[in-house]
């Protein structure tokens, strides 16, 4: 199976009078798209919409060119799919393998001795096969996203949707799922929301999700070099009108904004695109 | 001294496939390593139900927690007092309350705030509907034989053992139509309040404290449960998103 082809056309979604999505275009097929947003910004709204747990309000979605919208074509949809929710749970006395020996059931896996090795495979790319037989009360808050995301993984999916995934998790459980992730690069198309801009960082694709819409789809490289020329060190606090400004540990100032005559230029960062793209955007 | 032949000349060690090797180790260590069935998944698999289906009644914690509270609520009714002098207002009570157990045990097995992981199922390609339907059949199977066994063994109630059961089919029915439009919850508090008030005002219309439970009512309920699967069939679809809250 080649990753999944998803794509969006006018996707609207409002709850009451509040629209969240009001008309997302979207395109990606195969790596890593950071879904990269505000808290409240929609994202999590847009992953239910492509997970086809929610009914978007207008607009089309299709994945492999099948529209959830079917009956038929949403089980195809969700044959494909590994979703990891960002409010996921386990009951603390369900033992790690159950809770996604569960998931494999729900998924159709219903031989006992093939749902077996599936678990473990899963478990073991998250490295929880030594865990299986502990309860989940048991596991840490990272192996608990770790449990989640075998839970997602089960079954190679071709398309993956991570909503949040490592929110709260110190550097060496990010980086176990950063790995988890980085192997499954070319098997599926994984989306992946964040909030945080160094978690984007090694996405192939960001997209910005600003004010209901996508304002942003391109390269972490495009997105830093948005800001190229508008960041700059200086050892004065900087004036007011400067976009963003913080001390660095040697005393300096580093600015975002437009640089006054003769400024020290630096290399700009995916923070600095992003901050100059959603600023520009509210104007 | 002895003559004794030479040993053999060692064969050539067969080529060894360490990634089969790797394989087969795996294979060996999953089996040995994955977890028993759990006592009540057990159970369930000796009564004969396949292991995928018991695998999607014991993950259910909120499932048992139903299964313990339908059992509880039941013992207390049936072994309360009752009064042989008046053995139809004895059974008032008991006949009210027992429809109310299945539907309130599956109020309690579905819906996010009893599920940790029902944002997870939703997006598998198994029919909510039919996991729903699972999980109150789970319930009613535990809930029926208790709700007999309590009625049969009182005299007083045994004249109206089965008399609760078509009114609870068609309350558990009317409650999972309902959940097609709100939430579990508000669904089944609402089919609750329904029915008791219903009861009530049986009895005050008609002066028979077992109004709701006369062949005419049970021919009604038989109806209302009619209706109600009809309209859980044509909105399945409402299960396989997220419910309102």
């Amino acid at each position: 199976m080649t990753a999944a082809h998803v794509a969006t056309y006018q996707l609207q979604h409002s709850y009451g009078d509040r629209t969240v999505l009001g008309g997302v275009d979207l395109l990606a097929q195969g790596g890593l798209v950071a879904l990269l947003g505000a808290n409240g910004a929609g994202k999590t709204t847009l992953l239910r919409c492509l997970a086809t747990v929610l009914t978007p309000s207008a607009g089309s979605i299709t994945i492999d060119g099948l529209s959830p919208a079917h009956e038929s074509e949403q089980i195809e949809i969700r044959r494909r799919l590994g979703y990891l929710p960002q409010s996921c749970g386990f009951s603390p006395r369900a033992r790690t393998f159950d809770a996604v020996d569960h998931v494999a059931v729900l998924k159709g896996h219903r031989d006992d001795r093939t749902r077996r090795h599936l678990v473990y495979d899963a478990l073991t790319k998250v490295g929880l096969d030594d865990r299986a037989n502990e309860p989940t009360g048991n596991l840490s808050a990272g192996m608990n996203q770790r449990l989640g995301l075998a839970q997602a993984i089960i079954g190679e999916p071709t398309l993956l949707l991570l909503d949040e995934p490592a929110a709260g998790l110190d550097p060496d459980e990010r980086q176990r799922m950063r790995r988890v992730l980085s192997e499954r690069r070319h098997a599926a198309t994984t989306i992946v929301s964040t909030h945080l801009t160094d978690e984007a960082a090694d996405a192939d694709v960001i997209w910005v999700l600003h004010n209901s819409r996508i304002v942003f789809a391109d390269s972490p490289n495009r997105l830093a070099d948005l800001a190229a020329g508008r960041t700059w060190i200086q050892s004065e606090p900087p004036p007011i009108d400067v976009r963003a400004s913080w001390t660095l540990a040697d005393g300096t100032h580093r600015c975002l904004g437009v640089p006054p005559p003769g400024a020290a230029l630096t290399p700009p960062r995916l923070e600095d695109g992003y901050l100059l793209l959603t600023d520009s955007a509210n104007v | 001294m002895s003559y004794s032949p030479p040993p053999p000349a060692p064969q050539p060690a067969a080529p060894i496939d360490p990634a089969r090797l790797a394989r087969n180790w795996r294979a060996v260590t999953v089996e040995l390593d994955a977890p028993t069935a759990t006592r009540t998944e057990r159970l369930l698999r000796r009564i004969g139900l396949p292991s995928h289906v018991t695998r999607l009644m014991a993950a259910t914690p909120a499932l048992r927690r139903s299964w313990y509270v339908s059992i509880a609520v039941m013992l207390l009714i049936g072994l309360g007092p009752l009064d042989t002098a008046d053995p139809r207002a004895s059974a008032f009570l008991m006949l009210l309350l027992t429809p109310l157990v299945p539907v309130v045990g599956v109020g309690l097995a579905y819906g996010s705030p009893s599920d940790p992981t029902y944002e997870v199922h939703l997006a598998t390609p198994m029919s909510g509907l039919r996991l729903v339907l699972i999980r109150a059949l789970a319930v009613m199977a535990v809930a029926t034989p208790v709700i007999m066994f309590v009625t049969l063994l009182s005299r007083v109630m045994r004249p109206w053992a089965a008399a609760w059961f078509l009114p609870a089919i068609a309350v558990s029915a009317v409650s999972l139509a309902l959940m097609t439009f709100t939430s579990p919850r508000r669904a089944t508090g609402s089919v609750a309040i329904a029915w008791i008030a219903i009861n009530l005002i049986a009895r005050w219309a008609t002066d028979d404290v077992l109004a709701a439970f006369v062949p005419v009512a049970q021919g009604i309920a038989a109806a209302v449960a009619l209706i109600a699967a009809v309209v859980i069939a044509a909105r399945r679809s409402t299960f396989d998103r997220l419910a309102l809250s």
